[in-house]
């Protein structure tokens, strides 16, 4: 920016003068009245420190206050009311309008003294606009003019007294005083109201008065007095300002620029006007204008302005005044139409012809008129017009260049490309410092939502078709590296151009003047400004990348401007990435420049070290052989800096000189044993190495061995040195614990391109871990240089075809894929444990059983062992299975850990015991048993269990360190059921009567109740079922009694010793019977519910072994079986004896029970008394009982007296329930005439022979009631 | 309306931030291709990190950057691998949709290639863009001339 005149690039604001703030003792520079130009920022004078003068320290404050209110800027979109300060002398003057004085005749028809048509203007006669055009409106004429005076206050009389009478006499000639003080400063106001009411520039006045004046009643009239004798507006013409302090000042300054605005702006606009008039006019007599004759060419020093150069000079002294005005719009307007103008006389050489200083002038303004259009543009946000435009103007004037003969080709024109790229860069800096943002331009697929403020809509549509790449503004670093690009191309240009003098072709226009540029230093500039900018706008996780680019860039102009030292630290930083990063493509250029350096520098080592590098990146054979010829000849012709030292090139994040390639033959190997290895060194077949002093190559191992070194020894055998692999054998590798170092081996250590040295060999370790090759170190040796390059296995060049495969046979040539993804290491693990598990146990196993399992383990290994047991019980799939296992005091149903068993010496066993219990449900039972070991020394077996306890949990984490095995072992263990029961249960009916309904012992806890439930006789069946034989040691019936039902009796009651125990051999069974009172509520009943069992048997048995002891005692137990709740409606029940005698009465007793939970019971009985009977009987014959409420029951008794002997059956008695009389229209099949209905028949039960059986077997609830025949019961009748 | 793009140069480039393949249709000015590449990485790594987690999984990076006559164009796949297009910087609009179906087609291209059961991509940092896998190099040029009639590659 700095080439281009201020005044065309700055941001213009309307200008206001400050007179009358000189410094009383003002030095004599203020005192000029020449204002400062707006470009000298000049720094006020300093205070004066000792004046008591309130008034002499607020004019410092004004001018301070004053002055700071704006500064000259390029970039200032802000549109705040603001002026551009200029204090100047009281006794200021303009400069005139034009060149006669006004009373002159000729005045009409002057000029002005800058217009092209005066002939003393610099313009004359063909001038656009000159830059001090703009510096008059910004420096020689105000819009507003500010004159500070001071009000003349009369002297205070001191010892005055508020109380003493007023001294009229001292009054009147105060006021006389005051009033031709007045007086005189209205007289000089007025005179500088001539001045400005000429040019129509308002004149303000600011009187500096006391405080105390200001209360002074007659400062209104006195005011008014000045304003009139002075003829001043009525508005915002007349301040007064007593001292105050700064943010007072401040605000005043505010004040007075928003009154003052106004008028600026008017005086501008007048501006405007006048000159649009004068556009108008000329445009109306551009009609009947002529263009001259092209002939007219050689003369053209004297041709006056052409019509296209008066638009120019119209548009753009109306875009200034808009600009003037703060109205951004119509300056742009105005400037696009002057830039428009200027482009079709740029157009014509008849117009501008190239090369004049006219056209150099043109092509300033047309530069910065540019410069202003792309600056409103993107003070209205409009980035991508801005750029657009800026980039047309670089296109057209690319393309005038052409025309004028300064094309790509000339230095010339790179340096204009430079300077605009430049100029955008700087604009765009300084908005980005205040208010100038940066898009990032991201695809609208990603900124959904967010929606860009600043942009219009219209644009956004446009955008969502896609974007036009330079139209995206991007931040100045952009803008400056392609300014440092441009100023490149244009160093190039003139080198060539030097290059053309020096051959003696005429030099080019200009380049006297560019001979002294340098332009290096401005490259240089350039680059490192766009690095800050990159560096500033590039978030902190960027890896920095592009800062990079910029950074190489910087560094090659080092090189060029021969500061090699500093771009060897930027080719340091730089290369540390790209090799990382694997760009090789990059980096080769980078490390020949550096090459360069090193070689001006005559840095022997760093050439060395970067040959090294440069031969592992060589593209072909040649490249190769050059590069280690450029490396011999170093080796050769000079000494290393640090003798003695060798010299160590890390390859380790570059591409290496070797291609290696490790490959072990098995992927893991017990302690001890040997594994073997093969080691490829090779070249790939794009480079040739046979030229490198390779010395020797070190190999080594992990830790603990010696390396294995190879010498260089020259083939001897002519065939073997032709093939293509060769094959080192190494042996076996030596243990550095051994004091025997192996000999140094010799191989031929020159590789032809594609040559591969395979390094065979073998290795064991005596402890577990990873075993692989830590290092290939290829040692360089010449004359007193030593230059060692790491290398690591397994590294290769992209080209390479290296892969791990085995070499089996060297004629011909053979190699076996090892099917294997790394090959590159070998795992060395403990060998494993020698222990005999054995587990042994008579299957199967018996339920409720302890079931031993013996666990026999015996050391077979030579090493101690300590031995730990874990065992787990499988869940099993059982239904209504139970399990556990005991070992050694633990009861678990899951999981037992770390058993112990001590340490094992070898060849001894120890036993454990384990205990299965299976209850419930017969099936297989699993058993996972898992004997871990771990090697111990054997003097440690002293160590008691408590100490080795920890030791053993500790291990887990450093498993692999501590030499354990664990041996796994699963056993499924079927288990059958011992005994097994069986139950028969009977019900008998109660011949107990239902309590009373009010019996109040019912509700009495401890009432027993069964007359409902009778009597249930459980009769048990149990029957050996185990595969062996079993001891039953004793039975026994535990009562459980509850609410509902308790065991009466039970046959094991009695005590019968001699019965138990007693062996039973499967099949064998024993009975045991009980009887059980029931007693359902009434609830249970309804319900249908069942009576759980009350109490359980429990049988003691053991197993009988094989060998013929006993196991050990088990118990199982049986619970008696459910029991139903008889269910009952009506029913009758017959209690007969069983004996008579003849011819003695025997009563008879017929209970009718109606044990319906809701319906009551009408009931007829009848007896029938047949001839035949044996009986003669006494009682009912055939009656109706009173009606049975439910629950109730009614007894009827005969007395019988059998007439004959024998088993005699008594008389029918037929009970009928009248209530469910089958009615006539139903009769089956039997027309019944009779009316009395006979009901249907109720069950008769003998309560002798009541079995109302229920087999309960496998909990079926099918109770099968057997009915009984009516009246079959039967009486022994004895004589 | 816009004219045709046309494709400068084409890269590849691994999550790892390894060039895979740069492929150029200029010729002589490979190696600035290899710097628009690398250096568009940086764009790239922002753009994807910044929006990558609060919004759309959408590979196309947009504009990263155009400088040097150069207008860089990126695309992240969703396993991060990187593909850079450098289009000549020309005074038109560039239709996003174009440069996405160029990408996708690139995209494919890539990914039959890396569908090849030779190639042990995690071996070489290089992969599928070797010397030694000349199908992929030959459907990039392909791409490259069906997209804008682009020269014939160097």
């Amino acid at each position: 920016m700095n080439s281009y005149p201020a005044e065309l690039l700055v941001q213009l604001a309307p200008v206001m003068f400050v007179a009358g703030l000189d410094l009383p003792p003002a030095p004599s520079t203020t005192a000029s009245t020449t204002p400062q130009s707006p470009g000298q920022t000049q720094t006020p004078p300093p205070a004066p420190t000792k004046t008591q003068d309130p008034f002499s320290s607020l004019v410092a404050r004004l001018r301070d206050a004053l002055q700071s209110q704006r500064k000259v800027a390029i970039w200032a979109p802000e549109r705040t009311r603001e002026f551009q300060m200029i204090l100047v002398g009281k006794d200021v003057r303009f400069p005139p309008r034009k060149l006669v004085p006004p009373e002159d005749l000729a005045y009409a028809s002057a000029h002005s003294p800058l217009s092209p048509l005066t002939h003393s203007s610099p313009l004359y006669p063909d001038g656009l606009i000159a830059p001090i055009w703009i510096r008059k409106h910004t420096a020689l004429v105000p819009s507003v003019f500010v004159l500070f005076l001071r009000l003349f206050e009369a002297p205070v009389l001191h010892a005055r007294s508020p109380l003493d009478p007023s001294d009229p006499e001292h009054e009147r000639d105060k006021t006389e005083e005051e009033r031709r003080r007045d007086t005189d400063l209205s007289a000089e106001v007025a005179a500088r109201k001539k001045i400005t009411n000429e040019r129509g520039i308002k004149l303000t006045v600011v009187l500096l008065a006391t405080r105390r004046m200001l209360d002074d009643p007659s400062l209104d009239s006195r005011l008014t007095f000045i304003r009139r004798q002075s003829g001043l507006d009525s508005r915002a013409a007349l301040f007064v300002l007593s001292p105050v302090g700064t943010s007072e000042l401040n605000d005043f300054a505010r004040s007075l620029q928003d009154a003052l605005y106004e008028p600026a702006v008017e005086y501008y606009t007048s501006h405007s006007k006048r000159v649009r008039r004068k556009r108008n006019r000329h445009s109306q007599s551009v009609s009947s204008y002529n263009p001259p004759p092209l002939v007219s060419m050689g003369v053209a020093s004297t041709r006056p302005l052409r019509p296209e150069g008066w638009t120019v000079r119209y548009e753009y002294k109306m875009a200034c005044f808009a600009e003037f005005r703060g109205e951004d719009e119509v300056a742009l307007k105005h400037y696009q139409d002057a830039y428009a103008t200027l482009m079709i006389m740029f157009g014509s050489t008849a117009i501008l012809p190239p090369r004049t200083k006219r056209w150099a002038e043109a092509k300033v303004l047309a530069d910065t008129i540019n410069v202003k259009i792309t600056k409103l543009y993107l003070y209205n946000h409009e980035r991508s017009l801005a750029l657009s435009h800026h980039n047309s103007h670089m296109r057209r004037f690319a393309d005038f260049s052409r025309g004028w003969g300064i094309g790509e080709e000339t230095f010339e024109y790179w340096s204009w490309m430079a300077r605009q790229h430049r100029v955008l860069a700087e604009l765009l800096e300084q908005g980005s410092n205040s208010s100038l943002t940066f898009p990032t331009n991201p695809p609208p697929s990603l900124t959904v939502g967010a929606s860009s403020a600043g942009t219009p809509v219209e644009l956004d549509a446009v955008r969502a078709l896609g974007l036009n790449p330079s139209h995206a503004l991007q931040h100045p670093g952009h803008y400056y590296y392609m300014a440092a690009r441009c100023t490149e191309a244009r160093r190039e240009r003139f080198l060539a151009n030097e290059k053309g003098i020096s051959q003696g072709t005429n030099s080019a226009p200009g380049y006297a003047n560019e001979k002294k540029v340098n332009h290096l230093t401005l490259i240089l500039e350039l680059y490192t400004k766009s690095y800050e900018l990159f560096k500033k706008h590039s978030s902190t996780m960027s890896q920095g990348r592009l800062t990079l680019w910029i950074a190489y860039r910087i560094a090659r102009t080092y090189y060029e401007s021969e500061k090699f030292d500093i771009a060897i630290r930027f080719f340091e930083r730089i290369a540390k990435t790209y090799r990382r990063e694997k760009w090789k493509h990059m980096l080769r250029p980078l490390l020949s420049t550096w090459y360069a350096c090193a070689q001006k520098l005559n840095d022997v080592e760093l050439m060395a070290t970067l040959l090294v590098e440069m031969i592992g990146y060589a593209q072909d054979v040649d490249e190769s052989r050059t590069l280690q010829e450029d490396l011999l000849a170093i080796l050769k012709n000079s000494v290393p800096v640090s003798a003695g030292k060798p010299l160590v090139v890390d390859l380790k994040e570059s591409d290496p000189l070797l291609d290696t390639m490790l490959v072990f033959w098995t992927p893991e190997v017990r302690v001890g044993e040997e594994v073997a290895f093969q080691l490829s060194l090779a070249t790939p077949t794009n480079m040739d190495l046979s030229a490198l002093p390779i010395d020797s190559v070190t190999i080594t191992f992990s830790d603990g061995y010696y390396p294995v070194v190879l010498q260089h020894s020259p083939p001897t055998d002519v065939q073997v040195a032709d093939t293509v692999v060769r094959l080192v054998k190494v042996g076996k590798l030596v243990p550095e614990d051994e004091d025997e170092e192996p000999e140094e081996i010799c191989a031929d250590l020159r590789w032809k391109p594609g040559e591969r040295l395979v390094v065979s060999g073998s290795i064991s370790s005596e402890a577990p871990g990873l075993l692989t090759v830590v290092s290939i170190t290829v040692v360089l040796a010449q004359n007193s240089w030593t230059i060692e390059m790491p290398h690591e296995p397994c590294v290769s060049h992209e080209i390479s075809t290296l892969v791990p495969r085995w070499l089996t046979s060297l004629q011909p040539i053979r190699f076996l894929q090892l099917g294997r993804n790394d090959c590159s290491s070998v795992v060395v693990r403990h060998r494993p444990h020698e222990l005999a598990v054995e587990l042994s146990h008579q299957a199967p196993a018996l339920l409720d059983e302890e079931y031993p399992i013996v666990i026999d383990i015996t050391n077979v290994d030579e090493r101690h062992l300590d031995v730990v047991v874990d065992v787990l019980l499988q869940p099993t799939e059982v239904d209504q299975a139970a399990q556990y296992i005991i070992f050694d005091d633990q009861r678990s149903s899951g999981l037992i850990k770390g058993i112990r068993l001590g340490t094992i010496a070898p060849g001894v066993s120890a036993t454990k015991t384990l205990y299965l219990v299976g209850s419930g449900a017969p099936g297989d039972r699993m058993l996972d048993i898992s004997v871990q070991s771990t090697s111990v020394q054997p003097g440690s077996t002293s160590t008691g269990d408590d100490d080795a306890e920890p030791r053993s949990s500790s291990s887990l984490s450093a498993h692999a360190a501590v030499d354990s095995c664990e041996k796994l072992q699963t056993i499924v263990i079927p288990t059958s059921g011992a005994l097994t029961a069986t139950y028969d249960v009977v019900y008998r009916r109660s011949k107990n009567a239902m309590p009373a309904l009010a019996d109040l012992s019912t509700v009495e806890d401890d009432f027993w109740d069964d007359s409902y439930g009778g009597v249930a006789v459980v009769t048990t069946r149990i029957e050996c079922s185990a595969p062996c034989g079993l001891v039953i040691e004793n039975l026994k019936l535990h009562r459980q009694d509850n609410p509902l039902a308790k065991v009466l009796d039970c046959s094991s009651d009695e005590s019968n010793d001699d019965m138990f125990p007693d062996e039973y051999f499967p099949g064998d069974e024993f009975c045991n019977v009980s009887r059980i009172s029931l007693s359902p509520r009434e609830e249970q009943v309804l319900g249908e519910e069942k009576i759980t069992g009350p109490g359980d048997y429990e049988v003691v048995w053991r197993r009988m072994l094989p060998a013929g002891g006993l196991g050990r005692q088990s118990t199982t137990r049986f619970a008696l079986p459910t029991l139903m709740i008889p269910q009952d409606e009506l029913i009758a029940l017959l209690d007969v004896p069983s004996v008579a005698k003849l011819h003695v009465s025997t009563p008879i007793h017929l209970t009718v029970r109606n044990r319906h939970s809701s319906r009551s019971a009408n009931v007829t009985v009848t007896l029938d008394l047949d001839l035949s009977d044996a009986f003669i009987a006494a009682g009912l014959r055939n009656g109706r009982l009173p009606i049975l409420l439910p629950g109730s029951e009614e007894k009827l008794s005969w007395n019988l007296i059998p007439i004959e002997c024998g088993h005699v059956k008594i008389p029918r008695i037929k009970v009928m329930d009248v209530r469910r009389a089958v009615l006539p229209s139903q009769g089956v099949g039997v027309p019944s005439t009779e009316v009395d209905v006979e009901g249907e028949a109720v069950k008769v039960v003998d309560v002798r022979a009541d079995w109302n059986t229920a087999r309960m077997q496998s909990a079926g609830d099918s109770v099968v009631a057997i009915p009984q025949q009516d009246g079959a019961s039967t009486i022994l009748v004895l004589p | 309306m816009a004219p045709p793009l046309r494709l400068n140069a084409v890269a590849f480039i691994s999550p790892q931030n390894h060039p895979i393949l740069i492929r150029t249709f200029e010729k002589g000015d490979e190696l600035k291709y290899h710097y628009v590449a690398h250096t568009s990485l940086d764009v790239i790594e922002e753009r994807s990190q910044s929006n990558g987690p609060t919004k759309s999984n959408d590979c196309y990076l947009g504009l990263l950057y155009a400088m040097d006559e150069i207008a860089a164009y990126g695309y992240i796949t969703p396993l991060k691998m990187k593909i850079v297009i450098a289009l000549p910087l020309t005074d038109s609009v560039v239709r996003d949709a174009e440069v996405i179906m160029t990408f996708k087609a690139l995209h494919l291209a890539y990914y039959h290639a890396s569908s090849n059961p030779f190639i042990r991509l995690h071996d070489t940092p290089a992969g599928v863009g070797s010397a030694k896998w000349k199908r992929f190099r030959r459907k990039v040029d392909e791409i490259s001339r069906a997209v804008g009639g682009g020269s014939v590659p160097s």
